[in-house]
């Protein structure tokens, strides 16, 4: 408060605060920790999203929260009733089930997504023709949306792989996979798994171009075969841009919505039913504030998983 | 609170001055205050068009009342913000119903346009849900769905219309037999097996006003041993929804609402469970196939014949609208016979009022009989709260899954949800 960069004004903010902060580390004054004091401008720039991240999430979110613990159809009177709701949210096998098959779902997705990435991020970054050429290709479902991806899809597997299978005589592959209550999933993952590929490539061709190409040089020296060098210097130098992928896919997949919209409308019968799907249906079928006691148990369960998850990352960030 | 009695003693001064200044000034009373602005809320897609007409046609004609069409905004959050539209024009059903329960919709049962609705028809709007003394809701178009089916087939097959469920089966196994694909299902989407086979298996067999007054009181206990279920009820009916579906074409569980209609267009089956919907999609891909309707026969007495009916618009009024009168005024617009009657033959739906003229498209003329004598019923799959994926269950049901255990894991959401509400 009482340093001289009190009244700093914007554009001279930042060098007149590294000054400062230099004069009270030497003056030694009030700043134990020997930090440069932060300038007052940094906390402007923060404000506007804080702002909006407070009326757009945290806000509404206290909200639903509040609204869990009573019988809100999404208008008119309602009543407190205690914790109902989320007895009633334990005993719906509806609400167990979607929970069951979107963790199922998140984890194998998350574990093609990122074998195949990987091993697509190593061809595309290895000494090969057209590399540029080959990665926009690989880009490319990034940009469409997802929707229109689910409904291309659709048509692939309930006609022109019938037709195929048809054709060609093979009888597993005359009845749609959309319309097998067991094998449904597998549609939505090859689809999803498609759409999130080239994510996780971009990341990984951006780690494995961070590798200085003096190891790779020593380990030639050494006589190290390929498999040796992938397995005991590519992978523990982009360990960090693996688990940045597995964490982002998982958070993206537990949500996963459109691409299931799309291709199966949670069918056959509720075989594919995600949680956001079913969260949704509280506001389509009045059932807003149960939905809402769903919601919030997801909430906490994402909190934990994400806790656990950089508690992981932050051991490995230990190791290395 | 606050807000509203302000504006309501606002328009109540209003009111009041507009009615001295007539009353000394005839001729020019209008002078200075400008016609009340209403919203009028109609979303149906293809009657947008038609209504854009109505309302510009009534704007025209009169300068009391300037109505706005609006067509796309969110009705649930125009309540919840204690701004609806001032006059809404829609499907009636469970969902809307949920606001009328709640005593959102103002009572309109003074109004002479009230008293030309069939009672029997009007009586469907109450099946969903009733507030205490109120007629909330003024049924517009209701929309008659049953068997549709390629009169040609029937015709080059020697078929006759079948009246009982043995004619029925008779017809399916005849058409087998000559080659041609009896029904075209397509069960890849929940709602066309839920609103089709399901409703007309179960519609035409078992009272389901009754069945639902029931299950509503029941409630919790819904179960088992409970009188009525899901399980018990409409163990028979679903049973013989199966025996129809083998005759569906082999790629039902793929094929998509659309595909259905391109099929049944291309004459690839005899028979299609939808409603008049459809018949305005087949027409897109093949104008000239002559088509008819008759309501499946689900038992094997002829007097059990019955359509199955949905409220395809339902005319209302919020309690909490600013301008009642002006809002009125517009119903009695559209609620003249001329124009619900156009209405009704150029969208295919059924006249809700005792003077209203009958269908004369021929496409519907085989369940004109049926509507007129109220032999109809609420789809069953319409009673079931949106929150039960009942579509999804039927969905399975017709893929595979094992009836008793749907049918009673219904019960079983039935029963949870009268536990929470």
């Amino acid at each position: 408060m009482t340093t001289p960069m009190g009244p700093a004004t914007a554009a001279t903010g930042t060098l007149l605060g590294k000054a400062g902060g230099q004069n009270d580390h030497l003056a030694g004054s009030h700043t134990r920790r020997g930090k440069p004091k932060i300038d007052r401008i940094y906390y402007l720039f923060l404000l506007p999203s804080l702002i909006l991240f407070t009326l757009a999430i945290t806000v509404p979110a206290l909200v639903g929260i509040f609204y869990s613990f009573t019988n809100f159809i999404g208008f008119g009177d309602w009543q407190l009733v205690g914790i109902t709701n989320y007895i009633a949210v334990f005993s719906d096998p509806l609400i167990l089930s979607s929970y069951l098959f979107t963790f199922g779902f998140a984890v194998v997705t998350v574990f093609v997504v990122n074998a195949i990435a990987f091993l697509l991020a190593v061809a595309l970054t290895s000494r090969i023709r057209m590399k540029a050429a080959l990665r926009a290709v690989f880009v490319i479902p990034m940009v469409i949306s997802a929707i229109v991806i689910a409904y291309v899809f659709k048509y692939l597997f309930a006609n022109s792989l019938p037709a195929l299978g048809a054709a060609t005589g093979i009888g597993w592959m005359q009845e749609s996979i959309l319309a097998n209550e067991n094998l449904a999933w597998v549609a939505i993952v090859i689809v999803t798994a498609w759409q999130s590929i080239p994510g996780a490539l971009l990341i990984y061709i951006a780690g494995l171009l961070s590798i200085p190409g003096e190891v790779y040089e020593a380990a030639d020296i050494d006589g190290a075969s390929a498999w040796t060098r992938l397995r005991s210097i590519t992978l523990p130098l982009v360990a960090g841009y693996v688990i940045i992928n597995i964490i982002l896919g998982f958070k993206g997949y537990l949500n996963a919505y459109d691409v299931i919209v799309g291709l199966t409308q949670g069918g056959p019968g509720t075989a594919t039913r995600s949680i956001a799907m079913t969260i949704f249906t509280g506001f389509t079928g009045g059932d807003y504030a149960y939905q809402m006691a769903n919601a919030t148990l997801f909430f906490i369960i994402t909190v934990l998983i994400s806790i656990i998850q950089l508690r992981i990352t932050r051991g490995k960030a230990a190791l290395s | 609170m606050i807000r509203r009695t302000a504006l309501r003693d606002r328009i109540g001064m209003a009111v009041a001055m507009m009615a001295a200044t007539a009353l000394s000034l005839t001729g020019c009373a209008n002078a200075g205050s400008g016609p009340t602005e209403i919203t009028f809320h109609m979303s149906k897609p293809e009657a947008i068009g038609f209504f854009r007409d109505l309302v510009k046609e009534f704007n025209a004609e009169q300068s009391d009342v300037r109505v706005t069409l609006d067509t796309a905004s969110n009705l649930s959050a125009g309540f919840l913000r204690g701004d609806p539209p001032d006059v809404g024009l829609l499907n009636y059903n469970m969902e809307m119903s949920r606001f009328m329960e709640r005593g959102a919709l103002s009572d309109l049962s003074d109004m002479p346009e009230a008293d030309r609705i069939r009672p029997d028809v009007q009586e469907l709007a109450d099946q969903y849900a009733t507030y205490p003394g109120r007629t909330s809701v003024l049924p517009y178009s209701v929309a008659a769905a049953s068997v549709i089916y390629n009169v040609q087939m029937f015709e080059d097959n020697g078929l006759e219309v079948p009246e009982t469920w043995d004619e029925l089966i008779d017809v399916c196994n005849t058409l087998q037999d000559a080659g041609i694909t009896p029904i075209y299902s397509t069960f890849s989407e929940p709602w066309t097996i839920a609103q089709g086979l399901f409703d007309y298996t179960v519609g035409g067999s078992v009272d389901l006003v009754d069945f639902f007054e029931q299950m509503n009181e029941l409630g919790t206990e819904v179960g088992p041993d409970s009188p009525v279920s899901f399980s018990k009820d409409f163990k028979d009916p679903v049973e013989q929804m199966m025996e129809l579906a083998a005759y569906s074409n082999e790629s039902a569980p793929s094929r998509t609402y659309g595909d259905g209609n391109v099929a049944f267009a291309n004459g690839e089956a005899a028979m299609l469970m939808q409603g008049p919907w459809a018949l305005g999609e087949i027409a897109k891909t093949n104008e000239d196939l002559k088509l008819g309707t008759f309501p499946l026969p689900a038992t094997n007495d002829p007097d059990d014949l019955k359509v199955r009916v949905n409220l395809d618009l339902a005319l209302w009024v919020p309690e909490i609208g600013d301008a009642q009168e002006a809002s009125r005024e517009f119903v009695s617009f559209l609620m003249q016979p001329e124009i619900m009657d156009e209405y009704n033959a150029t969208f295919l739906g059924f006249g809700t009022t005792t003077d209203a003229a009958p269908a004369t498209d021929e496409r519907l003329l085989g369940m004109q009989e049926y509507y007129e004598n109220g032999d109809f019923y609420l789809g069953a799959s319409q009673r079931i709260h949106l929150s039960i994926p009942a579509a999804n269950y039927i969905q399975a049901i017709a893929t595979g899954a094992d009836i008793d255990g749907t049918l009673s894991r219904l019960d079983a959401d039935w029963a949870r949800l009268a536990l929470r509400e």
